[in-house]
């Protein structure tokens, strides 16, 4: 991070996305342990008995459905308290071509010289 | 030739009624519309941009509803339901990566990306990290990757679509006239014309329904991405996406009010082991008088041995020619049903099956399934890993169910046909209130979806060799068993709404690359406008034909390639695009080197497997990994150690993207 005077900032906008895309990340690790580990332990089991709830093999019911409605709230609660309005700037249609052709003709200009 | 009636399953075939057609009929007829309103727009703003990522200023709904459709390909409404018909409910776990979808393929990359593509201009994902990296070869490299990992993906995308299309259309008459028409033209065609493209992988001329289907679907996909573009795309794909729903919210209170609850479909899932292939002789025990058919999909019963015995069900799964004169017919490819509660509702009083007037002379018995149909393993519908034909290890070992979680939710943001869609919302509170959509959407679409076929495995039994036409066999019986039969036409839309959001996508994606980051930005930077605008007309319209005309006759190995294409864009795409837009010392090599080594651990898996296995798409799997999950390390790996050993980028660069950028005038 810049802390001299004459050195320039991080963009805000670069920050705080870096800022969510880590706590994404935490989300999905999350999702992935409970899931995963819930699964684990009690779905790779024998099928004749198996338990229900609301009609659903159990460890569906804990290690899918449950976890499947957190994530859920979590994603809004997300989107309503966390992710920032940022202002994304205004698009610079053609900019990049626009190099482009100035590159060309700077070479083709050191090209006749 | 007759076909034997009495041997008509008890499931009707599927698009009985022209309320198949007529849907159809106003389906594209919508999506024409659309089309012509969208070239308006293009005649008012910027060709390139609004062509390509209309003008991003995609609302809330638009931005939703594109990035969902586009998500859920076909493979959501046909392969999906075939997987939870086969497995069980371990699809459950398959599938449960989706929970966290939305935010990671939106929320990872959305923002940052989009505001990356506006800083540059960008118009594509090539174009953003040429931009990024200043590196023409950069731009290159990553477009030919795309459009080689794309054409593939497309072709077979537009051969789901004519085979949904057909599905859709079977039984309706003047689509069995018209294709029976066509059929007698390809086969003169192929046989006394020479023209050899019209004759399948086998050397048979291909399928006259298939054909018919696949010009009516590709021509108006092709048609209406063509002359709408971007706009027209997503417009369709907002139809597509409520089509979908709409589909699903009808089809699951049906299904649970015909399987008698979920508890019941869990509870007869528990008991079931699945079926056993056979060859059955079938005799009707007296002389048929004229050549006929004994259809796929007949039911026949062998009466039991003992008084207290069961009697021994097959389904046939091939039609069968019987010739006059004879009263039995042998060969015939069949499943036996083998769990006893099964056979006991089957033939009980409330069966609704009709069985065939004939019994069962011969029978050879086939292999059982690899993984569930042991007594220790009977219970497997309802438990992970879940049965499997082919596996001893069942269908979901925890390995693949680890790969999985990154397989949706990680290797879905790195897919560079979202990518396109995050460049193109308006502002950061759409993008907000779009993952909030997408959440909620997902959710009422792809667990309902497994409840959904859970309760077809009981009211559908021995499909297991046709899992693919599961989708519409349940919308069929669903609506007929409910006296609404005419909206069967309207569900079967929804795979084929899904199907038609993904090609266009695709189509749009492959010629944006083309006319953008190989026409435009290599060969001609200062053509007009008009020139441009003829090029992306005349681009989607080549690439769309292109992969027209390779779907009628698709190769054998296709079916391969696309399980390695879908996750090897990922593993090409996903770290080199966040270096480019998280990380300020990535320079150009960290792109090439990180794209290379994930293109590459990929396809050492496939040909690692290839050479163990015999098979390319039987990957090797590293630890128990699936490749794609191998490839992503690779090239995450690759991205962190190229990175350091690499000069520093241009400080200009990291001025331009990363730092707070001084105040205008």
């Amino acid at each position: 991070m810049p802390v001299m005077n004459d050195q320039p900032d991080y963009d805000p906008v670069f920050l705080h996305c870096r800022r969510e895309a880590i706590v994404i990340v935490g989300v999905w690790v999350a999702a992935m342990i409970w899931t995963l580990s819930s699964c684990a332990a009690t779905g790779y089991a024998d099928g004749q008995d198996v338990p229900t709830i609301f009609g659903m093999p159990s460890w569906v019911c804990w290690g899918i459905a449950l976890p499947w409605l957190v994530a859920d709230v979590v994603a809004i609660a997300l989107c309503l308290f966390y992710i920032r309005d940022d202002d994304l700037g205004v698009a610079h249609e053609g900019a990049d071509v626009a190099e482009d052709i100035r590159h060309r003709h700077e070479g083709e200009g050191d090209g006749n010289a | 030739m007759t076909i034997d009636s009495a041997a008509m399953p008890g499931i009707l075939a599927v698009g009985q009624s022209n309320a198949a057609l007529a849907t159809f009929i106003l389906y594209t007829l919508g999506v024409f519309v659309i089309a012509a309103l969208s070239n308006r727009l293009l005649q008012k703003k910027a060709f390139l941009s609004e062509y390509f990522l209309g003008s991003r200023g995609l609302g809330m709904w638009a931005f939703a509803l594109t990035f969902a459709a586009t998500s859920a390909s076909g493979g959501s409404f046909t392969g999906f339901p075939a997987k939870i018909y086969t497995h069980g409910w371990v699809l459950a776990l398959w599938i449960a990566s989706y929970m966290v979808v939305p935010v990671c393929t939106m929320g990872l990359l959305g923002k940052r990306i989009n505001q990356v593509a506006r800083m540059s201009g960008a118009i594509t994902v090539p174009d953003i990290l040429r931009d990024r990296f200043e590196s023409r070869f950069l731009g290159l490299m990553s477009t030919m990757l795309m459009v080689f990992f794309l054409v593939f993906n497309l072709v077979a995308q537009f051969k789901a679509g004519s085979l949904i299309l057909e599905t859709l259309l079977t039984g309706v008459e003047p689509f069995q006239t018209q294709a029976a028409r066509v059929g007698d033209w390809v086969s003169n065609a192929a046989k006394t014309d020479g023209w050899t493209f019209l004759l399948d992988a086998t050397g048979n001329p291909v399928d006259g329904g298939y054909l018919l289907c696949l010009m009516t679907f590709g021509i108006a996909v092709i048609f209406y991405t063509t002359y709408g573009g971007f706009h027209a795309v997503v417009w369709t794909d907002v139809m597509q996406g409520v089509v979908m729903v709409f589909g699903v919210a009808v089809m699951l209170p049906l299904a649970l009010m015909q399987v008698g609850g979920l508890e019941n479909a869990t509870q007869e899932l528990a008991q079931m082991v699945p079926p056993r292939p056979a060859t059955i002789c079938v005799d009707w025990g007296a002389q048929k008088t004229e050549d006929g058919v004994l259809p796929s999909g007949s039911w026949v019963q062998q009466p039991p041995a003992t008084a207290d015995g069961q009697p021994r069900l097959f389904r046939t799964t091939k039609s069968a020619l019987y010739v006059a004169g004879t009263s039995q017919v042998c060969g015939v490819e069949a499943l036996e049903i083998l769990s006893d509660n099964e056979i006991t509702r089957l033939t009980g009083p409330e069966s609704p099956l009709t069985f065939l007037d004939a019994g069962v002379a011969e029978i050879n018995e086939g292999d059982t399934y690899a993984y569930g149909s042991e007594e220790e393993h009977k219970g497997s519908y309802v438990t992970a890993p879940g049965p499997s034909r082919t596996d001893s290890t069942g269908f979901l070992p925890l390995g693949v169910a680890i790969s999985f979680f990154f397989m949706w939710a990680i290797s879905g943001s790195g897919q560079p046909q979202y990518m396109v869609r995050l460049m193109a919302f308006k502002d950061s509170q759409t993008l907000r209130r779009a993952i909030i959509t997408v959440t909620m959407y997902f959710s009422i679409i792809y667990f309902p979806l497994v409840i959904i076929f859970v309760c077809a495995r009981v009211l559908l039994p021995g499909m297991e060799n046709e899992p693919d036409r599961i989708m519409p066999q349940m919308a069929v019986l669903l609506t007929e068993n409910a006296g609404v039969g005419w909206l069967a036409g309207l569900l079967v839309a929804a795979p084929f709404a899904a199907v038609m959001s993904t090609v266009d996508s695709f189509l749009l994606v492959i010629s944006s690359s083309v006319v953008r980051d190989i026409y435009q930005r290599n060969i001609s930077p200062d053509a007009s406008q008009r020139t441009i605008k003829w090029m992306s007309y005349f681009c989607t319209l080549a690439v769309g034909l292109i992969a027209l005309f390779g779907a009628i006759s698709p190769p054998k190995f296709l079916q391969d390639i696309i399980v390695y294409v879908g996750s090897g864009l990922a593993a090409c795409f996903l770290f080199p695009v966040v270096a480019a837009l998280y990380w300020p010392r990535a320079n150009k090599w960290t792109c090439i080197v990180g794209m290379l080594g994930g293109f590459g651990a990929h396809l050492a898996m496939h040909l690692i497997g290839m050479q163990l296995n015999g098979s390319f798409v039987n990957a090797y799997r590293l630890f128990g990994l699936d490749p794609v999950v191998v490839g992503l390390v690779a090239s995450l790996l690759s991205v962190l150690i190229i990175t350091p050993l690499t000069p520093k980028p241009p400080e200009h660069l990291v001025r331009k993207y990363f730092y707070r950028q001084p105040a205008q005038g």
